[in-house]
């Protein structure tokens, strides 16, 4: 976090940034030029305090689908959240301009994923791979939907749903933080705290209930829990891949498949592998790169690597 | 100007005039490929809507059979088209799906000649429609003002109305001057540095555009020509990054027709805090293409559109200028349509 406050376009000296910074803390005055807050302070902490949230968000979200799934092809996106949130984007872009993107894509990523739950479930009980089978329904169904609308749209619009599309954390802004936190938090600390159940539901459904625990009322808490977390944030910068995905698989594939460590484990690493993603997204070349490019091609070599050394990738 | 863009067009009316003893004539597109056609093409499909409006200006709207199954083209039946061309509700519409056109549709239009929007030779479309169909394509790529004027040359020779198109190149030429007679004196030092900003936001024009063209005749700089970046500054839509933007800062940021955002967002807007400390903000100086189909910079509308942004950006040096009437002795001259009233002339 440090490094990413220090690195930016507008060059300022990194004591220039720190000094900033400590007077910024203590409220005294200085004489640095206004620009040099604004940057600081309005461009680059916002940016990284986002893309914390999200690499947080989606990391955590990613590793309870996967305890939930027992599958460690799971990713956050896997009930549709991604297909409904881009579907409810594209609607605002293009159709409905008078309602907000971020909420739009919120409200339609949260209706795939609770109609992805309905059909799936059938006499109280949510079969794992009902869910899993729901899920690429309800994600076929809103990427149809998303096709109807990018093929009526004009260029223009069709260029902002595209550009939406790829995620990005370039448009970050305070308000954008405040807005997604709330839910991002409930739905982290609802895992974080019950996340040593993950481990019950990650054996199976029969043994969960031998020891007790009623699967399905925790598997739809996580579900609920995990979508919350990862729609608040998709919401906000968009379709962000990788990140849900795969810093859950180098976390176990390093520390072991105990959520009781892997979720805490999740938000660190997650928010820290996303603000330095984004480093090289915004520095590294003349122009700005989407980040989930980067989060790819960072992400995939050293998850290779960790795949070559470690026996089934961590799960046994 | 572009020295390339004047050698292509003479290049093109050679190459026309060479045969037009035949009706049939040779002329080279924007890609610089030769495309055979009739001339005039009696059956023209469209599949752009600003060659379209080149084409009205110049030639018969009878030989044209149909139209791209457009929402934004269809968004213009409120414009001049139905009023140029009493027919233009009635015309076959041609779909495309997923940048694919469908070629049953276009060959229920039983075209002579098919005009699409493509930016390689190698474009899929035109080698499905010439293939399958056997119907010669012309393809529009416009990087620059020569390109629209050099386009009204083009529909001359399509509809075999060369006198026409002079007239029209006339036309725009005269109404390009209300404003490039204004900015051609004005010095360096008075020129404010500009922001191009597309409806992605931090999306801008390269200084290769035609948008860049707009911005210099209007009495301003392109800002990406101050950029550091070399790659960027060269790329036709470059994306750029706020704080590079805080660094080149702009004196004037113009936006490009947005319906999620409006200059009063980027002014005073909580998702736009980190854009204070740039002039054109300080200033207020943030302004937005009004009107996308009336100052449409890809079309004959070009001067049009050259004046709005003129008149933002040197609001002191236009203040006798009246646009309304500029509109619409401009409509009257090009297309015989009174504007706003859609009355004919």
């Amino acid at each position: 976090m440090v490094l990413s406050l220090l690195i930016g376009k507008f060059a300022i000296a990194p004591g220039d940034v720190i000094r900033l910074v400590i007077f910024n803390l203590l409220a005294a005055e200085t004489s640095y030029p206004g620009v040099y807050h604004t940057v600081i302070f309005e461009v680059r902490l916002p940016r990284i305090f986002l893309g914390m949230l999200v690499g947080a968000s989606l990391s955590v979200a990613g590793a309870a689908f996967q305890g939930i799934f027992r599958n460690p092809l799971v990713s956050p996106y896997i009930l549709g959240l991604s297909s409904g949130a881009a579907f409810g984007a594209a609607l605002a872009l293009a159709v409905a301009p008078q309602f907000p993107v971020q909420i739009s894509a919120l409200f339609f990523s949260l209706v795939a994923v609770g109609f992805a739950y309905y059909i799936a479930t059938s006499r109280g009980s949510t079969p794992i791979i009902s869910l899993l089978l729901a899920g690429v329904i309800v994600s076929a169904v809103f990427d149809s939907l998303l096709s109807i609308i990018q093929m009526a749209v004009n260029e223009r619009a069709l260029q902002s749903i595209v550009y939406w599309l790829m995620g990005s954390l370039a448009a970050a802004s305070w308000s954008k933080i405040y807005s997604a936190l709330p839910m991002s938090l409930l739905g982290c600390a609802v895992i974080f705290l019950l996340r040593w159940r993950l481990n019950v539901l990650a054996m199976g459904d029969e043994e969960a209930r031998s020891v007790g625990m009623n699967p399905e009322l925790y598997k739809a808490v996580f579900v609920v829990a995990a979508s919350l977390a990862a729609s608040s944030v998709v919401s906000v910068v968009g379709i962000i891949g990788f990140v849900g995905l795969v810093i859950p698989h180098m976390i176990r594939m390093i520390f072991g498949p105990d959520h009781t460590h892997l979720i805490p484990l999740c938000i660190t690493f997650g928010a820290a592998f996303m603000v330095l993603v984004d480093v090289i997204a915004r520095v590294g070349m003349g122009f700005e790169v989407p980040v989930g490019v980067i989060t790819t091609l960072i992400g995939a070599p050293f998850f290779a690597y960790l795949l070559r050394s470690t026996r089934s990738g961590g799960w046994e | 100007m572009h020295k390339g863009s004047v050698v292509a067009a003479l290049l093109c009316l050679v190459l026309a005039v060479s045969s037009a003893c035949c009706g049939e004539v040779t002329i080279k597109d924007d890609l610089g490929r030769e495309v055979k056609i009739n001339s005039p093409s009696e059956r023209v499909v469209f599949m752009m809507e600003n060659a379209l409006k080149t084409y009205y200006a110049v030639g018969d709207p009878q030989n044209i059979v149909a139209l791209k199954d457009d929402k934004w083209m269809r968004k213009l039946l409120e414009d001049i088209f139905p009023v140029i061309d009493p027919d233009f509700e009635k015309k076959l519409t041609v779909s495309v799906t997923g940048g694919s056109v469908d070629l049953e549709s276009l060959a229920k239009a039983n075209p002579d000649l098919v005009v699409l929007w493509a930016t390689t030779p190698d474009d899929a479309n035109i080698k499905a429609i010439e293939e399958t169909l056997g119907v010669p394509v012309f393809a529009i790529f416009v990087r620059s003002i020569d390109d629209v004027i050099h386009q009204v040359d083009t529909m001359g020779v399509i509809s075999d109305r060369m006198e026409r198109a002079a007239e029209v190149k006339g036309i725009m030429h005269d109404y390009m001057n209300i404003t490039t007679n204004v900015t051609s004196s004005i010095p360096e030092s008075e020129r404010p540095k500009v922001y191009w900003m597309w409806t992605d936001v931090l999306g801008t024009a390269g200084v290769k555009s035609g948008i860049n063209d707009l911005i210099e005749l209007a009495g301003g700089v392109n800002v990406m020509k101050f950029s550091e970046n070399e790659t960027a500054m060269m790329m036709e839509h470059p994306v750029v990054n706020l704080e590079m933007l805080i660094k080149l800062n702009p004196d004037v940021i113009y936006m490009w027709y947005n319906e999620n955002l409006d200059p009063e967002d980027i002014l005073t807007g909580e998702d736009f805090k980190g854009w204070k400390d740039i002039n054109a903000v300080k200033n207020g100086r943030v302004y937005e293409i009004r009107n996308p189909y009336l100052f449409d910079a890809f079309s004959p509308r070009m001067p049009l559109a050259l004046l709005h942004v003129a008149m933002d950006l040197h609001p002191d040096r236009f203040k006798d200028v009246d646009m309304n009437k500029t509109i619409d002795d401009f409509h009257v001259e090009m297309w015989g349509v009174h504007y706003p009233s859609m009355e004919k002339a």
